[in-house]
């Protein structure tokens, strides 16, 4: 094992040392940055096909610009993507402009990133997702993309279940209320849910977060200041064990595995509500194709609690920021601006069916769900769950099988995941 | 080493007698015949030092630093600690010490097939490559194949609802899961044991199972007193290979089938090492564990020979 371990750490090393060669290998003036007349870009998307008009907007928009700057776009497997740039950071040279995912991959790089709030001032209202790119207030990189989890209901079994398909449930007894006409008349389940691996909870507990917590505890939450043993916290676990005990969710959810099982139920029309996400896959899109945009309904969380405002958790997805060692950081800003700019973006959501950071692009042709989505970007809040540590995380999962298998009590549950949360 | 050292003094005593061998030829051939051992076995132990041993011990230098902030600092035990206070490594350990007690049944299964395609059952022939045919499908397949066969709307659940069995959630409930993976496992590897099997009853002396048969025993007699104490060597291997491929070959299965879950139930310290090391970032915890897994296979697989040998011995 331990031979088998190290043999693929060198394997590891070696192709991290060959990519990062074949990357920079023609020298500076072809991959590598540094020249005021060159831009170069890292980031993993410009190979797809889906993203080819995205990149020619974007492309057109700097050139008009800067008509005498060539850009060159790098396209690195995703897979060894942050070990080739951590090579870089590491050499204090390399792209110009590159491609992050929000949260901790961003957070954890800023050193070597250039702040660029002075740059974006103009872009802060019409993108959405900046809190996934920013660190101690500051701006690192401009959002392209948000994923979040919006809870997606199908509005052909609500409309057979007696309910009315354009008025979803706004309080969570009428939630379950539903979910009795849905069982009895369609038997469809009423909660699509894979949860194989654990992340059923993750996704419940960012979807039902905002309508169980007030929206102090909720931003308490995301700043890093978690009470556990708190009645409404407690109050989402005891809610995701109800749902399974009273029998809301498909059978062996714990068996089923999310990415794609649970989501193939809600595309097959056995279960009538999902949580699902906004980006790339388990998205509006996907369940478009298969029952109609007509029939894809996107819901608030239902009301448990009368003190709290139910929100869209969302986040910003993929974006672009600026390496601190280009010569010219004006013309690399510019060029993350064009790079986010509304032509562009609204290629990429119509090519490759991401919600996209900016607010403003007409989605009306795309149904009523990616309506209901954008138009929630407004209120929304950060992701409950993204606020975790990955060894709390892991735990839950594992705690919330046991919830759903009554092997473990709710009290018993959280006061684990407090240690976890306060050791990580 | 002390066969070809005794068979130089021995040529050397020849050469004496021959013509034109002066005492300096002598001397420089004796030389080279002395070091050709040496040089022979060289890159053999050249391998198994550099790439095995002195990797090893490097991994368990390793174990000794911390993770994270505490990166390359000497934290002594503290990895072995956490590792044991960790409720999913003793989970780990327990199903360690489950499939031991499995062992006999994952070595039984392939022995008696054997037995009966030796002892030309009808259709022994067809049975002997249907048999072999699960070993040579990757673990992922096998695991993607039984998802499906076991999935709580699956096949096998219909099938057992037409006999009015109620569903029974094969990877979704913890004291379930571990035994379909286990079984899995042997259902996709057993070939390989029985292959071995077939070999050892090649070296089975015929005339002894004629003998028992005039003197009248019966097929359990036959395979208690002749066939078993025959191949005592051969199940010995098999007992050793059986346990270093469930505790080191399972991960795929597990990955596909179960991802350590439901609860946790089907961890093992392989799957265990991984998550540490490629999800949690703590390469030296994950260190740490695969030094106890190492441990634990030198232990159980001496343990399994000394007993092996002992019993082999009486009969």
């Amino acid at each position: 094992m331990k031979q088998r371990a190290l043999f693929s750490a060198v394997l590891i090393g070696g192709l991290a040392l060959t990519g990062c060669g074949s990357a920079s290998e023609p020298g500076s003036s072809s991959s590598t940055g540094g020249s005021t007349d060159k831009l170069v870009v890292w980031d993993w998307k410009s190979g797809e096909e889906n993203a080819a008009g995205y990149f020619e907007q974007a492309k057109a928009d700097f050139a008009e610009k800067h008509p005498d700057v060539t850009v060159e776009f790098v396209a690195q497997p995703f897979d060894q993507y942050y070990t080739l740039l951590g090579t870089a950071i590491q050499a204090g040279e390399g792209p110009d402009v590159v491609m992050f995912n929000g949260g901790g991959q961003i957070r954890d790089r800023v050193d070597a990133l250039l702040v660029l709030d002075d740059y974006v001032a103009d872009d802060r209202e019409r993108l959405a997702g900046w809190e996934a790119f920013s660190k101690d207030g500051e701006v690192f990189a401009a959002p392209l993309t948000l994923q979040g989890h919006p809870i997606y209901y199908n509005k052909a079994l609500y409309e057979e279940a007696g309910l009315d398909p354009d008025n979803p449930p706004s309080t969570w007894e009428d939630f379950v209320a539903g979910c009795e006409s849905i069982k009895t008349k369609t038997g469809a389940a009423c909660i699509g849910l894979g949860n194989k691996e654990g992340y059923g909870i993750e996704f419940f507990l960012s979807a039902m977060g905002s309508a169980v917590l007030t929206p102090e505890e909720y931003d308490a939450w995301i700043a890093g200041d978690r009470d556990w043993s708190a009645p409404h916290v407690k109050q989402i676990f005891e809610l995701w064990q109800t749902a399974g005990d009273t029998g809301l969710n498909n059978e062996g959810a714990n068996s089923t595995a999310m990415f794609n099982d649970s989501f193939a139920i809600f595309q097959a029309g056995e279960a009538a509500n999902i949580i699902g996400l906004m980006s790339d896959i388990g998205h509006w899109k996907d369940f478009n194709e298969f029952l109609e945009p007509d029939n894809v309904g996107v819901m608030p969380a239902p009301v448990v609690n009368q003190e709290a405002t139910p929100s869209l958790p969302y986040d910003g997805g993929i974006g672009y920021a600026v390496m601190n060692w280009t010569p010219n950081p004006d013309l690399a800003a510019d060029l993350v601006r064009s790079l986010t700019s509304s032509e562009a973006l609204e290629a990429f959501y119509a090519d490759a069916g991401a919600i996209v950071s900016d607010t403003t692009i007409d989605v009306s042709g795309a149904g009523p769900a990616v309506s209901t989505i954008v138009g929630e970007l407004q209120n929304g809040k950060q992701a409950l769950h993204v606020a975790l540590s990955s060894q709390t995380l892991d735990l839950m999962h594992r705690l919330s099988q046991q919830l759903l298998s009554g092997s473990v009590t709710v009290d018993e549950a959280v006061e684990q995941l407090a240690a976890s949360d306060e050791a990580g | 080493m002390v066969g070809p050292v005794g068979g130089t003094e021995t040529r050397a005593a020849g050469d004496r007698s021959g013509p034109g061998s002066g005492p300096q030829a002598r001397s420089r051939r004796r030389n080279a015949e002395r070091w050709a051992p040496y040089i022979l076995v060289a890159p053999a132990v050249l391998i198994i030092a550099g790439l095995r041993l002195y990797p090893l011990l490097l991994g368990v230098n390793f174990s000794f630093t911390g993770d994270g902030d505490r990166n390359g600092q000497s934290v002594g035990l503290d990895n072995y600690v956490a590792l044991f206070d960790d409720p999913l490594f003793q989970q780990a350990l327990r199903n360690v010490g489950l499939l031991v007690l499995l062992l006999p049944v994952a070595v039984a299964i392939p022995g008696l097939l054997a037995t009966f395609i030796y002892l030309r059952v009808p259709g022994h022939r067809l049975f002997r490559s249907v048999y072999f045919f699960p070993a040579v499908l990757s673990p992922v397949i096998v695991g993607a194949i039984f998802n499906l066969l076991l999935a709580y709307d699956g096949p096998l659940n219909d099938v057992l609802g037409t006999v009015g069995v109620a569903p029974i959630d094969w990877l979704g409930d913890p004291d379930i899961a571990v035994f379909a993976v286990v079984g899995v496992h042997i259902w996709a590897t057993f070939g390989m044991a029985l292959v071995v099997f077939l070999a050892g009853f090649a070296t089975l002396d015929p005339t002894l199972l004629d003998a028992a048969r005039v003197d009248g025993a019966s097929l359990q007699q036959v395979i208690r007193h002749v066939i078993v104490p025959g191949l005592s060597r051969t199940i010995q291997f098999v007992f050793v290979t059986t346990m270093l491929g469930m505790l080191t070959s399972m991960f795929g299965l597990l990955y596909v089938m179960t991802n350590g879950g439901p609860e946790g139930s089907t961890y093992l310290p392989e799957y265990y090492i991984w998550i540490q090391q490629g999800q949690m970032n703590r390469p030296a915890l994950a260190s740490a564990a695969s030094t106890v897994l190492f441990v634990i296979m030198l232990v159980v697989g001496l343990a399994q020979i000394s007993i092996l040998r002992r019993s082999g011995k009486e009969d």
